[in-house]
């Protein structure tokens, strides 16, 4: 056990560099990136030109000066902040703030100016003084780039941890108070007419993607409903901006608690759903399995009630390999639903990291992958000690 | 076969004796009616997808700024007829879904055959040789299993689709992607950066089933015979354990393309994955939704051929499910 746990926690760790070098690298390989809009804003003329100077200030501020694996070694880990052991290696190059240029001239007469080489090179020895994060394997995520820029990116991340947390708590917990119940009747009931429903409908709503899922939700409860005159759902975002009127129901004050209440229901309605189709396949038939095992006949033979052998008997049993699918569902309550929250504009961690993509604020998406990448790392292991746990025959090795 | 057959019914058995494998597979297949619509639903949109440059009524990118938001069935000022209507900038919906099949069900399709080729041939030689090559795949597996899809597919299709005019990709292959998706070879080279995508990450869950249906497979008699008799490792894998661990393949295949389609329009959806003006029914949608305030009717478009083709897939795949195993009852 002790064995096992020391290779995965090693193995863990390999995973999570080598997704944060690949990410970080494929991020920052691309030309521009966060500072895509100074390189647009040069362009213009006038008093607010970006010149050469503020140019290489924006570079310097978010270490886009800096070699890629140097970047990243400080990204992780926050070093080196200056010569190594404070004097080895303090004219070592490390990075360019302003690229050479060479004057090329053809033979006919053309002049072509090429970048090569650096023409003001930065050493280790620039790098003290420079502020610097700790590291984000020290819990130091630095600073958001362009959507909040300069504010921590901590900040922007706990201001949308509360909605994604209680958006995807809430659509887990549904999910299992309906899913266990009714794979279990289903189960129970096998090659019944509700059986056979029931399965039908999981087997169409595991086949339906999220996405279409959501439009439709909009498109019936949002659009139509409003339109016939009918009590009608928001069809996005988490509050209201202003009071809005709604049939049957009446005036709803923006921010209030039945406004987000409102705002809410949708969003975890199509979450839930999308888990419930899953899951009660899944207890259906791992209830099944059970319900054949000698011990339920046993305790069938001797007399106990039906409930009581479903309830205490089989339900127990069957729930064991449920249990273990669970422990996956601590990545997904964190990062969120990406397509989901996109789809109803909820301010969640999952549209944070739509949001970061699409801005290139690249501080922010690291954050939010590294997280994510751990929790899912966190998950499996979880789930494979909840096995040795929950059937003592497995063992780790 | 003694054992087998008792297990059939007698008219099965005696059947059995005259029919090819395939033929049994098939027979079985068919009597799946779900599938069988299914299979004609996908068919349909095959069909839309291969024909679309022939039996499209108008050009697919030609905008017509006094015919925007016509609703399906209309006629606009210049007399032509559009069947789904127009989208936000005038051009023919009908006309772009046929494209947008193309794109879609190609992509999807280009994807999971890299993909399950990789899949398979890793898993393949993982479960067939054991040792260090078990080792170094099954640890690689590890890896690329435990990343977060969605976030790197992101990631992944962001960088192609801001540095698409860098990307080196080879000559012949944009070629055929431009040909085959009926595109210029400028739109090619993201259709294949996102295949791309999608195949590399797409493979992990193919290749575990196929080592551990090799593994089973390495242990049977025949195969112990025929490497008695001298049968090379390149012969006995290719005529041996590759047709006897392909029939759950084959259901895998079915899966992964739904899972592919669903995870293409997914992006494509978001503003990632390919963009406007090569069609897809996830870009459709995306700009659908933006306008479905005020033309509700307008998502349903793109959303339906997303939604048949994902429930079709799906449904053909249960089919082939219980056609191809042999503990069925017929």
């Amino acid at each position: 056990m002790i064995t096992f746990l020391i290779r995965r926690l090693f193995q863990m760790f390999v995973v999570t560099i080598v997704a944060c070098m690949l990410s970080y690298g494929l991020l920052y390989l691309q030309p521009g990136g966060p500072i895509d809009q100074f390189l647009a804003e040069r362009q213009n003329s006038g008093r607010n030109r970006v010149t050469e100077a503020d140019l290489q200030r924006v570079l310097q501020r978010y270490e886009l000066d800096l070699a890629l694996p140097v970047r990243f070694s400080r990204w992780l880990i926050g070093w080196p902040t200056g010569p190594i052991f404070g004097s080895i290696g303090a004219n070592w190059q490390v990075g360019c703030a302003q690229p050479g240029q060479v004057r090329l001239r053809y033979p006919d007469g053309r002049v072509e100016i090429v970048e090569e080489g650096c023409a003001i090179p930065v050493t280790l020895a620039d790098l003290e003084g420079r502020e610097a994060s700790r590291g984000v394997l020290f819990g130091d995520f630095g600073e958001s780039q362009t959507i909040l820029r300069d504010r921590p990116v901590t900040e922007l991340i706990w201001s949308r941890l509360p909605y994604t947390l209680y958006l995807m708590g809430a659509s887990i917990l549904l999910a299992i108070l309906i899913a266990v119940p009714l794979g279990v009747y289903s189960a129970v009931k096998q090659y019944s007419r509700f059986d056979y429903i029931a399965t039908t409908i999981a087997f169409i709503g595991a086949s339906v993607p999220s996405f279409v899922f959501g439009v439709f939700f909009i498109l019936i409860f949002s659009i139509l409903a409003k339109q016939a005159g009918l009590p009608y759902l928001p069809p996005g975002d988490a509050v209201g901006t202003r009071d809005y009127y709604i049939p049957l129901i009446g005036n709803v004050e923006a921010g209030s608690f039945l406004d987000r209440f409102l705002h809410f229901i949708m969003p975890c309605a199509v979450l839930t759903i999308i888990n419930l189709a899953g899951w009660s396949r899944f207890v259906r038939g791992s209830m099944l399995e059970v319900l054949q095992q000698d011990y339920v006949r046993t305790a069938r033979a001797k007399g106990v009630r039906e409930r009581l052998v479903i309830l205490k008997h089989a339900l127990r049993n069957s729930l064991i390999p449920f249990v273990t699918l669970l422990a996956g569902v601590l990545a997904a309550i964190f990062g969120g639903a990406l397509i989901t929250e996109t789809i109803f504009n909820w301010p969640g961690l999952g549209r944070l990291f739509i949001q970061s993509l699409g801005a290139n604020d690249y501080n922010v998406a690291m954050a939010l992958l590294l997280v994510n990448v751990i929790l899912l790392l966190i998950g499996i292991l979880i789930t494979d000690i909840l096995y040795t746990i929950v059937d003592p025959r497995i063992r780790l090795s | 076969m003694a054992t087998t057959t008792t297990a059939v019914p007698v008219e099965e058995a005696r059947r059995n004796r005259s029919e090819s494998q395939a033929a049994i597979v098939l027979r079985r297949f068919r009597k799946h009616k779900s599938a069988m619509v299914s299979l004609g639903i996908l068919a349909f949109f095959l069909v839309l997808a291969f024909l679309a440059p022939f039996v499209a009524p108008y050009p697919r990118d030609e905008p017509n700024l006094n015919a925007r938001f016509l609703t399906p069935l209309s006629t606009d000022a210049e007399g032509n007829f559009h069947l789904l209507g127009t989208d936000h900038i005038g051009r023919d919906t009908f006309t772009r879904l046929l494209y947008a099949s193309r794109t879609s069900l190609g992509t999807a399709i280009f994807a999971t055959l890299i993909s399950s080729t990789i899949g398979i041939v890793l898993g393949m030689l993982a479960g067939y040789f054991g040792g260090w090559v078990d080792t170094l795949i099954s640890r690689t597996l590890e890896v690329v299993a435990s990343f977060p899809t969605l976030p790197i597919l992101l990631i992944l299709s962001a960088v192609a689709v801001q540095n698409i005019n860098v990307i080196p990709v080879p000559r012949p292959i944009l070629t055929l992607m431009a040909w085959s998706f009926a595109v210029t070879e400028r739109e090619a080279a993201l259709i294949t950066m996102i295949i791309f995508a999608l195949a590399i990450l797409g493979w992990t869950g193919t290749c575990r089933l196929m080592r551990g249906m090799v593994l089973s497979v390495r242990e049977n008699v025949y195969i112990e015979s025929s490497r008695a008799l001298g049968a090379s490792n390149a012969r006995i894998m290719a005529r041996h354990v590759f047709p006897n661990a392909l029939p759950p393949m084959i259901v895998d295949f079915t899966l992964t393309v739904n899972a592919t389609l669903v995870a293409e329009s997914a992006l494509s959806l978001i503003g990632f994955g390919i963009q406007d003006p090569t069609p897809t029914w996830g870009n459709m949608l995306n700009f659908a939704e933006s306008y479905m305030l005020q033309y509700p009717w307008m998502p349903l478009i793109p959303s339906l051929p997303i939604l048949l083709c994902s429930m079709a897939v799906n449904f053909i795949g249960d089919g082939l499910r219980d056609a191809l195993d042999p503990r069925q009852k017929a």
